[in-house]
């Protein structure tokens, strides 16, 4: 009897074990439209999501600091007036005292900083609100306002017809814009680089040189390249593109006086070298390019040493005498102190071949580095007073400026803007992110290839499927709350295991992250919002026209799109992604699986490239040449028009 | 003969000889040709440094003249010629249409396999699977206020300047009769484009809105009733300049000035040939690059250069109500298949299908380029 009752239960709990099984494959398949989908081992994988975007990090409130960006000192000394971007304002600063006099709101983030030459105006690069702001210095009140490109970052006032003019760089929108500066209005919007960043008048003061912070996009055996971009704001013409070539972060130049040169710190990236080789310093290393305007040449020097990096160099000032160049190290928590003349001697004394090169040598930067003076943590921008006497660093993360004497190269004292967030575990995490000694020999940052948390737009070779196996494309982190699982092939659950000890071993090479700096790297990386577009405003026609061909459910003419195959079933609002890996036909030869993570669509359009591999240039190439089988979401019964709306609406997320 | 007499017949014989050259051979005063006349020709080709004989479209822009070729973009800037071809980035070695953004200097090349931004040497791509461009085949360029527009085999494309975002034109979304686009020209407050048996279509910018004009008579060939429309559904070419549209055609041409059509064949005018292949304008004179020559008029005078058996070329100038005035011209043409015009204060570049012409305006000013030009005489091949 016990024995007949034990095989009913055990029989039922099979049949209905059984059949939950199998409710589960009919669920899947009724979900996903996929019939591979062998891997998935919990409901979790899917379900247990934010069903909301308002659920996320990034969407809640999160608090604020002073981080100070951009800097820049009155004519007369007196005052150093900071950028806030994070508490949308502007400070006073007494340069005696190293008080904070007078703080300003200025909504959009304030970012980049110009002075008028009398010291009457500032103005001011909003980079949320695509403006640029010109304050009175007098009340520091805003006065007048101008709508400039997408998210524009550095600013500079150059002497030119009638009341001057500024040329502003768009960061997001790749253009540059020229203002008058009286009454503030643009005049024109020129083509930039890839992510213009800083602005500087070019030596002789009658054109401005921008620097983008990203390499252009590379196909096949293009080398990558930044651009320094030689504007004449009275002509609103370009005048030149010289070529940094595999610069990356390039997110300062200034002009050197008594020379034709202009001074660009950069990160030297060797992307395709396989990583393991980050034990020879060959995979990041940090530079300085110079720009010979006269000659259009471009010599890259390195910052760093044989055994010592300096990771990710930002801000850069030239002494007035034009002696000497300060470059921060943000990753590395110093100012490097580099003698002009020494530099100019070994590029006069050098042949062509040793020039080209250099950038490889890390031995020759004692030839002209003469100082490293350590500063708080993240120094980002740096402004010399009028004088030269005085080096203002701002440490970003530690909420405050260091005032240096350059004659002695001892700090003088510090502004201190904020607390510094030390209870902040987002601010915590940012200070992880940026920091370089968590790499061997401090060599990068995860901001080095993640500025801002996005991405540089290259692909890697990260060994551990084997040299030259798995290329993979550098995703974005902005936006990525709740879009778990992690890596192209999505193996990682979560961040904590993407950037645990398997981490260290396959990039850092160094000691992992402990248990509270991942914590707070979480915290930090999951409080960013989805990358900005160039697409805001109201919907155009072609969005809205664009979102029902992402919805639909049948072809134009007629014939049903298989579940499996519509956008939206792998791709599933509100985050764009289903969470499932997923084979789109994209495995290549280096390629040891197909099944790649499904990213999610949120600020897509600011990724390129696109594919796992990065193969695909733009948004449309994704379907053009990429998708010949109908194998990532049937689109080619699309014409043009059709697909022009889908990638509208793309833009739009 | 009375001192008197012989006096007014002094000062008639003075007055004949004053103004003779200005007369028509009816007698009759001269009217002021409302355009100026080409007073010698220059010619450029493989010695000169352009890559290919064939030029398919020139640009003359602030002292560059940018000449697209079979194999590559060429630019004019001082004394030589550099190239831009595939191995600088150019999208494909055809160039096949030319425009400049004023706001900017920019230059927009099309070319038989995508458009092209050379913008401070730096030369940005746009094709038909890395961008929304309609079509790789692109006839023509021109660059609006906040846009670029493209006429392509599979439509007309517009390119926000802002935003990046394309827009695409065609059959399905338009009047055209059929996606083949051959022109787009811009006035102010419309966009023209030349449909390959579409006739014109006109969208109103501000408004968005369309507006077709095809050949009232439906006949390719044939103009059955004179200025009622468009020459022919067939447009080769379309330029607006000053208030006038210019429809060029392989059956003649017209001309519409917002109220009323004109049309210009080769038998009822002047017009050296009905095979228009392009169209340039400056104010209300078109300057018609035939297969068989050059025409340039306002509508009532005219002036056609052709080349001439034997070298040098003839020039032909008809002014209202007078006989055709003939003159040989020592120079001429480097080809009579003429493909482009660009006009400049002092001189007028023409693309052949045999070379890189200069015409020097009379009476102006035209500087020497610094280039050695080969033979002057016109060499019709």
């Amino acid at each position: 009897m016990r024995m007949r009752g034990f095989a009913t239960t055990a029989t039922t709990g099979i049949l209905v074990a059984a059949g939950l099984c199998a409710g589960a494959r009919w669920h899947m398949l009724k979900m996903s439209g996929r019939k591979d989908l062998t891997g998935v081992k919990s409901c979790q994988t899917c379900h247990g999501r934010p069903r909301t975007v308002e659920e996320l990090p990034w969407a809640k409130p999160r608090p604020h600091h002073a981080s100070p960006g951009g800097l820049v000192v009155s004519p007369d000394g007196k005052r150093l007036f900071v950028a806030l971007d994070d508490m949308d304002e502007v400070a006073e600063v007494d340069t005696v005292t190293l008080l904070v006099v007078r703080r300003s709101k200025v909504p959009g983030g304030p970012t980049g900083l110009a002075l008028d030459p009398a010291g009457e105006h500032l103005y001011v690069t909003c980079r949320s609100g695509d403006r640029v702001a010109a304050l009175e210095t007098a009340m520091l009140k805003e006065v007048a306002a101008a709508p400039v490109g997408t998210a524009p970052v550095g600013i500079a006032w150059i002497p030119s017809q009638g009341s001057g003019r500024l040329v502003v760089a768009n960061s997001v929108s790749d253009d540059v814009t020229v203002l008058s500066a009286s009454p503030l209005a643009s005049l024109g919007l020129l083509a930039g680089g890839r992510e213009p960043y800083a602005v500087a008048a070019s030596p002789d003061g009658s054109t401005a040189v921008v620097v983008s912070r990203m390499a252009s996009l590379a196909r096949g055996d293009e080398v990558p390249a930044a651009e320094v971009t030689v504007v004449d704001p009275a002509a609103l013409r370009v005048v030149s593109r010289e070529r940094l070539e595999s610069g990356h972060l390039s997110e300062g130049i200034c002009a050197v006086p008594g020379r034709p040169w202009t001074l660009s710190p950069i990160l030297k990236v060797r992307n395709l070298v396989p990583i393991t080789h980050a034990a020879q310093g060959w995979v990041v290393s940090a530079g300085v390019a110079v720009c010979d305007l006269s000659k259009g040449s471009v010599v890259e020097l390195p910052l760093d040493e044989t055994n010592a990096y300096f990771a990710d160099p930002s801000g850069i000032a030239v002494e007035p005498s034009g002696k000497r160049a300060f470059i921060a190290s943000a990753g590395a928590n110093v100012v490097t102190v580099v003698d002009l003349a020494r530099l100019s001697h070994w590029l006069e004394t050098a042949d062509d071949g040793a020039r080209r090169g250099a950038i490889d040598d890390l031995q020759l930067s004692p030839e002209y580095v003469v100082a490293r003076v350590p500063t708080g943590l993240n120094p980002r921008q740096v402004a010399l007073s009028p004088d030269g006497r005085t080096l203002w660093v701002a440490e970003r993360l530690q909420d405050s400026v260091l005032a240096l004497d350059t004659g002695t190269l001892q700090p003088i004292g510090r502004v201190v803007l904020g607390d510094g967030g030390s209870n902040d575990p987002i601010r915590r995490g940012e200070r992880v992110f940026a920091r370089a000694s968590t790499t061997f020999q401090g060599q990068f940052s995860c901001r080095s290839c993640h500025p801002d948390g996005h991405a540089d737009g290259l692909a890697y070779d990260f060994d551990i499927d084997g040299v030259g196996r798995d290329i993979v494309d550098n995703r974005s982190l902005q936006g990525l709350a709740g879009t778990e699982p992690f890596k192209w092939t999505g193996k990682n659950p979560s961040l904590r295991v993407q950037c645990g000890p398997r981490f260290a071993k396959v990039l850092t090479r160094s000691d992992p992250f402990g248990e509270r700096d991942l914590d707070d790297l979480d915290a930090f990386i999951f409080s960013l919002p989805p990358s900005r577009t160039r697409s805001s405003g109201p919907w155009t026609d072609a969005q809205r026209r664009g979102r029902e061909i992402f919805f639909a459910t049948g072809t134009t003419d007629g014939r049903e799109i298989p579940y499996g195959l519509r956008c939206s079933t792998c791709h599933r609002p509100p985050l764009y992604t289903d969470h499932l890996p997923a084979d789109v036909g994209t495995k290549g030869r280096a390629d040891n699986t197909g099944l790649f993570d499904t990213p999610h669509l949120l600020g897509i359009a600011a990724s390129a490239p696109f594919l796992h591999d990065g193969r695909a240039a733009t948004l449309e190439e994704i379907w053009t040449v990429y998708n010949p089988k109908d194998q990532h979401g049937v689109t080619n019964y699309m014409n043009k028009i059709q697909l022009n709306d889908l990638i509208e609406y793309l833009k739009r997320l | 003969m009375t001192k008197k007499s012989v006096a007014v017949l002094a000062c008639a014989a003075a007055a004949l000889v004053l103004t003779g050259p200005l007369k028509a051979r009816s007698g009759r005063p001269a009217a002021e040709l409302p355009f100026p006349l080409i007073e010698r020709f220059e010619h450029f080709g493989l010695e000169q440094g352009l890559p290919a004989w064939k030029v398919h479209c020139v640009l003359a822009d602030k002292g560059k003249v940018w000449v697209g070729t079979t194999k590559g973009l060429a630019v004019l800037e001082g004394k030589t010629f550099n190239v831009i071809g595939p191995d600088q980035g150019l999208s494909h070695s055809v160039v096949t249409a030319l425009a400049v953004d004023p706001a900017t200097g920019d230059l927009w090349a099309g070319t038989l396999r995508g458009l092209n931004r050379i913008s401070a040497g730096k030369v940005e791509t746009f094709t038909q699977t890395s961008s929304g461009l309609p079509n790789n085949v692109v006839y023509s360029v021109a660059v609006g206020k906040d846009a670029v527009w493209v006429a392509t085999a599979a439509g007309v494309g517009r390119r926000d300047s802002r935003t990046g975002s394309w827009s695409l034109f065609d059959a399905t979304n338009t009047l055209m009769h059929e996606p083949w686009a051959y022109a787009v020209t811009l006035s102010p407050e419309k966009l023209y484009v030349g449909i390959w048996a579409g006739g014109i279509v006109e969208q109103d910018l501000a408004r968005g809105t369309w507006k077709e004009y095809r050949d009232p008579d439906g006949e390719f060939e044939l103009d059955l009733a004179p200025d009622d429309g468009p020459i022919s559904d067939i447009s080769s070419w379309a330029t607006w300049e000053d208030g006038i549209l210019w429809q060029g055609s392989y059956f003649g041409v017209a001309r519409y000035d917002g109220n009323r059509w004109k049309s210009y064949l080769e038998k009822k005018s002047p017009l050296v040939s009905n095979f228009v292949n392009f169209i340039a304008a400056k104010g209300r004179v078109a300057w018609i690059c035939t297969d068989r020559g050059l025409t340039v008029t306002d509508g009532t005078s005219w002036a056609t250069y052709k080349s001439a058996e034997g070298g040098g070329g003839t020039l032909e100038i008809t002014r209202p109500g007078a006989p055709p005035e003939r003159r040989r011209t020592a120079t001429a043409m480097s080809n009579d298949f003429i493909l482009g015009a660009s006009i400049t204060e002092n001189e007028v570049w023409f693309a052949t299908s045999h070379g890189l012409t200069r015409g020097i305006l009379a009476g102006r000013n035209a500087q020497a380029t610094g280039v050695r030009t080969t033979p002057t005489q016109g060499a019709s091949r």
